[in-house]
């Protein structure tokens, strides 16, 4: 099981009330899963994403990734945990604007440590080369579409050759043309054994994924294989082997 | 990420926010050009006070004058005192032995006439080491010398002012004046000597120094033989060997004066000393010019915060994204330190030739002294690096500690 996770909750405490957007998410992703997360606005999706990513920390709850507990790390072991196992796609790219596409896709590379200025320079470009945009090494972000920047972050995400790839809604500002076009780049990289999970509004964009988790409430309401059977079963089992 | 790669990534954000480093520079910039011409002016005022006293007279010299008494107060011992002698001078010269020389001097004024010129001029009496040769060198012929002395020589050193008068262009040394009816040769012409305070509006008219070129000079034994009824001196200056000696000669003099007199009926001054009140009374000042620099210091310092907090959102976001893809806080810390004294450190050498710059306008247009010494310049630099550090690194420092989601959704 790549990722496991055990009554995970979140609370905002807001001085006079307290938001709970997770409120237990207790589920686990195998590896070279293709995974789709919906539900509606405002149930946790982002929140659960950020946890998963490394980017956020739960209030309570067991989160195992690749092996090892993350949910006790502090700042500088979790800052590695996101260099080297996750990449993380958002909605609006977060590129550095001030940077051409190459320095960004290599920025990950240079907090990895002792990778040669050369080699960083390889690696980054034949990324992007591989995403179409070898003529664009040079642009910095606001000189691109937003399919291109898009393209751009992911091959930022994917640098490190991360054990998991995370996207929280990668499409939610493109066009439906240029939202294809990076759904078949994840499609791609599916196919290829990575482990993809994908937040998204659009039923169109989970058709894509081998599966959907339904987010209501800060609780999974609904995990199915996209297809039919449910995931109680496939979980459940998964969890008595690791017992076993 | 290793520490010269952070170093490295934070040259290269730098080089990616160049109108923010451009202004903190500027920053920095004028509060190190405003440090070192405060400090300079400040300098180059303390340095003339200190080479008006040289000019004055070496600061080994002591000078040793009667105390003023009350006729109708003084003691048996005080009424039975000489006072200062010539004779006390000789004791001095003879008995201290931390003494260099010792320069008794009696003044008149006398009739001076030379063909159909006649003057009433002041004229000196004193030994050869006045004034000393070096630091008051003649213009032509000879001064004074001690075998003048010893034969009660009737010999003439002018000051510069007075020759003039009397010779115009001629030649002086060899021809006769007289002195209230004694015939004298003039040995001598004392080079002119000249000292003008700068001020506002650039050199004083007034040569200060003035009165040394309207003396003339004679032997102090030939005065007293002369033209007076006893040897009791006007003044007497005695040197040390060296300034470190200046104490000791000082309880040396005294021993012996008080032996003679009976009663310490005399004042013994130190150059050294009036120097230093002096500059007890340029603390005032100086305090007034170090709140200048502050002052212009703290301005670029807010300069710098300004712009710091200016950039926080963008800089908080870029810290997010960073952090995102996992950048330590440490990696963070650098980059901002790398920044913030990068900035700081060119501000403060532009700073530097740009503060000589003032100091050279200063001292060209408005004429007033100036001074610049390496410690200036130590410190204008060390007070600007700390500035851009403190400014610089603080807000950037707040902001690294964010979580990475939180820096992400900074607005
Ligand atoms: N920093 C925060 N402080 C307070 N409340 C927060 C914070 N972040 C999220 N929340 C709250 O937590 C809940 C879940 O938010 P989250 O962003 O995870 O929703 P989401 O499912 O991603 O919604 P959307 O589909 O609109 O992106 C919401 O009610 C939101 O208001
Ligand atoms: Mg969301």
């Amino acid at each position: 099981m790549l990722i496991s996770t055990e009554n995970l909750t979140k609370s905002y405490d807001l001085g006079a009330a307290t938001v709970r957007a997770l409120r237990g998410v207790t589920f686990g992703i195998e590896e070279g899963e293709y995974v789709a997360i919906m539900g509606p606005s405002g149930s946790g999706k982002s929140t659960l994403m950020h946890i998963l990513g490394c980017l956020d920390t739960p209030t309570s709850g067991r989160y195992v990734l690749d092996g090892s507990e993350v949910s006790g790390l502090k700042g500088r072991e979790l800052a590695r945990v996101r260099n080297k196992k996750i990449g993380f796609v958002f909605q609006n790219f977060n590129l550095l604007p001030r940077v051409d596409l190459l320095s960004n896709v290599a920025l990950p590379l240079v907090y990895h440590g002792s990778i040669s200025r050369a080699e960083r320079a390889r690696k980054s470009s034949e990324l992007l080369s591989s995403l179409g945009l070898d003529h664009r090494l040079r642009h910095r972000p606001n000189e691109l579409s937003g399919g291109e920047r898009q393209r751009a972050a992911i091959a930022r995400a994917l640098v490190n050759e991360p054990a998991i790839l995370l996207a929280d809604e990668p499409t939610g500002n493109l066009d439906q043309k240029t939202g294809r076009e990076i759904m078949s780049i994840l499609d791609d990289l599916h196919s290829s054994g990575r482990t993809i999970i994908i937040v998204t509004h659009d039923s169109n964009v989970a058709a894509h994924a081998r599966r959907t988790v339904h987010i209501e409430d800060g609780r999974v309401a609904h995990d199915a294989t996209n297809g039919g059977a449910t995931r109680e079963d496939a979980t459940g089992k998964t969890r008595r082997e690791e017992t076993l | 990420m290793n520490i010269l790669e952070s170093v490295e990534a934070g040259f290269r954000d730098m080089a990616s926010h160049k109108g923010r480093a451009v202004i903190t520079v500027i920053g920095i910039v004028l509060g190190v050009a405003s440090v070192v011409a405060v400090l300079a002016l400040m300098r180059g005022g303390e340095e003339q006070s200190l080479a008006f006293w040289e000019e004055l007279g070496g600061l080994r010299e002591l000078r040793i004058t009667n105390t003023h008494l009350d006729r109708l107060m003084m003691t048996a011992a005080e009424k039975a005192s000489e006072r200062l002698t010539y004779r006390d001078a000789i004791a001095i010269g003879e008995e201290c032995p931390s003494v260099s020389y010792v320069d008794p001097e009696i003044t008149r004024w006398l009739t001076v006439t030379y063909g159909d010129l006649t003057y009433q001029m002041k004229v000196l009496g004193t030994t050869g080491h006045y004034p000393y040769a070096d630091e008051m060198p003649l213009a032509e012929g000879r001064f004074l010398c001690d075998k003048d002395a010893e034969t009660y020589a009737n010999v003439v050193a002018m000051g510069p002012t007075y020759k003039e008068d009397l010779f115009g262009d001629e030649e002086a040394i060899g021809s006769t004046i007289i002195l209230d009816g004694v015939p004298f040769t003039v040995i001598g012409v004392m080079e002119k000597k000249e000292f003008y305070f700068q001020g506002e509006g650039g050199r004083s008219d007034r040569n200060v120094l003035e009165w040394f070129n309207r003396s003339h000079y004679i032997p102090i034994t030939t005065m007293i033989k002369r033209f007076t009824i006893d040897d009791r001196l006007g003044g007497l200056e005695v040197a040390a060997r060296s300034v470190e000696l200046v104490p000791t000669l000082t309880e040396e003099v005294r021993t012996v004066l008080t032996r003679r007199h009976g009663v310490e009926d005399f004042n013994i001054d130190a150059k050294t000393e009036r120097i230093q009140q002096q500059a007890e009374q340029m603390v005032f000042f100086n305090i007034i010019f170090w709140s200048i620099a502050f002052v212009s210091l703290f301005v670029g310092g807010v300069v710098i915060a300004n712009i710091m907090l200016a950039s926080i959102t963008e800089r908080v976001r870029e810290i997010g994204v960073r952090k995102a893809i996992g950048a330590g806080d440490r990696d963070m810390f650098v980059q901002f330190l790398v920044e913030a004294v990068a900035v700081t450190a060119a501000g403060g050498i532009v700073g530097l030739f740009a503060g000589l710059g003032m100091v050279a306008v200063v001292e060209g247009i408005l004429g007033m002294p100036t001074a610049v010494t390496p410690a200036i310049l130590l410190i204008a630099f060390l007070c600007s690096v700390s500035i851009g550090l403190v400014f610089g690194i603080f807000p950037a420092l707040r902001a690294a500690r964010l979580s990475p989601i939180e820096a992400l959704r900074y607005e």
